[in-house]
C-alpha cells in the first residue's frame, strides 16, 4: 500500500483516490495482472478488494453457445414484429387521406362589388348571401333576402326552398370579412341538396 | 434459512416459474403501445387546424396535393398562410400585399406541380376562422399558376 517503486501498486493506488478514468485504468491493471504470471502480485490485489475474474470463464461461455435447433426457432418475435409494421401502414395509410369538397377555381381578380349582376341568371335559383356579420340572407323564388341568423335556419330555409321549388343552382354571395366555416356550411347544404353552386365575393357591407 | 425453505415449500417452486416467464410479450406490447403513441402525438399538429365542418365530404389523398394551410388566431385577429402542410415558420407567406400574396401562392403552386407532375389538385386547408376574403386570393393565386388550370381545387373540412 505504501508508494513503493512498483507501478502496478501506485496506479491502483490513485485509481481508488480519483474517479476519473476509472474503467481505463481498471483496464490496465487488469491487463498487467494477466501478464504478470508473478502470484505475489495477484495475492496484492485480492488484499485491496479485487475480486478477480477468472480468464476461463468467456471463453467457455463461447463454447457453450451452439446454433439453436431449427424446431425450436420462435415465430412468435417475428410475427408481432409483422403485426406491428402492418398497424403502423395501416395507421398511417388512412391518416393521409384529408376530407375535402372540390370547388371551383375563383372567378376573377377582382371580388365582385356589384351584386346587381345576378339578376341577369333567368332559371330558378336559389341565393344566398353572408354578410360581414355572417348573418345568411336567402332568396329564393319566393322570398327576397330573408334573413336566417343561424347556420341550422339557412340549412333548413335553402333545403325547404330547394323542395319547393324547382331550383338547380345555388349562388353562394360571400362578403370577404366573413369566415370561412360559414361559406363550407352553405356549400355543404348545397351539395346535399343536389344544387349547381358558384361562389362569389364581394367587398359591399350591407 | 434452511427453515423458511421447508415451511413454504411451493414457494421455490414458484420463484422458479417466475424465471422462466418469457418478457418478450410484455415488451411486445409494450413497444406496440409506444408506437401507437407516436403515431398519435404526431397527428396532433394536424388536428390544430381547426376546420370547418361539413356532412357531404370526399376523401382525398393528401399525397396527391399541393397543399396550402390558412390559419387564424380568431382572439387577435391575425391570419397565417403556409406553403405545404409542414407549417413551418419558413413556409410563411407575407400577407402585407394581397398581389405578392396571389403571386407567391401561385409560383409556388406552379413550382409544386413542375416537380411532381403526378399531383392532381390542390388542397387548401383553411380553418373556420379565416375570412372568406383570404381564401378567395389563396385561389386566385392559384390560378396564376399554368399548371393548376387544369387540376382541381379543393378545400379541407372535417367530418361531422
Amino acid at each position: 500500500m505504501s508508494e513503493s517503486g512498483d507501478p502496478k501498486k501506485f496506479e491502483f493506488r490513485d485509481d481508488s483516490d480519483g474517479p476519473d478514468n476509472d474503467s481505463r485504468r481498471a483496464a490496465i491493471e487488469y491487463d498487467a495482472s494477466r501478464q504478470s504470471s508473478d502470484s505475489s502480485s495477484d495475492i496484492s490485489y485480492k488484499n485491496m478488494g479485487w475480486k478477480g475474474v477468472s480468464d476461463d470463464e468467456p471463453e467457455e461461455a463461447l463454447e457453450k453457445s451452439e446454433p439453436i435447433p431449427e424446431e425450436e426457432l420462435d415465430m412468435t418475435p417475428m410475427i408481432d414484429v409483422t403485426f406491428l409494421l402492418l398497424i403502423f401502414f395501416m395507421v398511417t395509410a388512412s391518416f393521409t387521406l384529408q376530407q375535402s369538397f372540390e370547388q371551383p377555381p375563383a372567378k376573377s381578380d377582382e371580388p365582385s362589388t356589384n351584386v346587381a349582376e345576378t339578376e341577369e341568371v333567368e332559371d330558378d335559383y336559389i341565393e344566398v348571401l353572408i354578410d360581414q356579420n355572417n348573418i345568411y340572407y336567402i332568396t329564393t323564388r319566393d322570398v327576397e333576402e330573408e334573413e336566417a341568423p343561424s347556420q341550422t335556419e339557412m340549412r333548413t330555409r335553402v333545403l325547404d326552398a330547394k323542395n319547393s321549388s324547382n331550383a338547380t343552382r345555388l349562388i353562394i354571395t360571400a362578403h370577404v370579412d366573413s369566415l370561412h366555416r360559414n361559406l363550407v356550411a352553405v356549400w355543404d347544404t348545397g351539395l346535399l341538396a343536389g344544387l349547381q353552386m358558384e361562389i362569389k365575393t364581394t367587398e359591399e357591407d350591407y | 434459512m434452511a427453515d423458511d425453505d421447508q415451511s413454504g415449500i411451493p414457494k421455490p417452486k414458484r420463484k422458479k416459474e417466475d424465471a422462466e416467464l418469457d418478457m418478450t410479450a410484455m415488451i411486445d406490447v409494450t413497444f406496440l403501445l409506444l408506437a401507437f403513441f407516436v403515431v398519435v402525438s404526431k397527428m396532433d399538429p394536424q388536428k390544430t387546424i381547426d376546420l370547418p365542418v361539413a356532412s357531404v365530404t370526399f376523401n382525398v389523398p393528401e399525397k396527391n396535393c399541393v397543399v396550402m394551410v390558412a390559419t387564424a388566431d380568431s382572439s387577435t385577429e391575425t391570419f397565417k398562410v403556409y406553403k405545404g402542410s409542414s407549417m413551418n415558420e419558413a413556409d410563411l407567406i407575407p400577407l402585407q400585399d394581397p398581389d405578392l400574396l396571389e403571386e407567391e401562392v401561385g409560383a409556388y403552386v406552379e413550382d409544386e406541380f413542375t416537380r411532381n407532375p403526378t399531383k392532381e389538385a390542390v388542397l387548401i386547408k383553411g380553418e373556420g376562422d379565416v375570412r372568406t376574403g383570404l381564401i378567395e386570393m389563396i385561389k386566385r393565386g392559384v390560378n396564376l399558376s399554368e399548371l393548376a388550370k387544369t387540376r382541381k381545387i379543393h378545400v379541407a373540412v372535417e367530418e361531422k
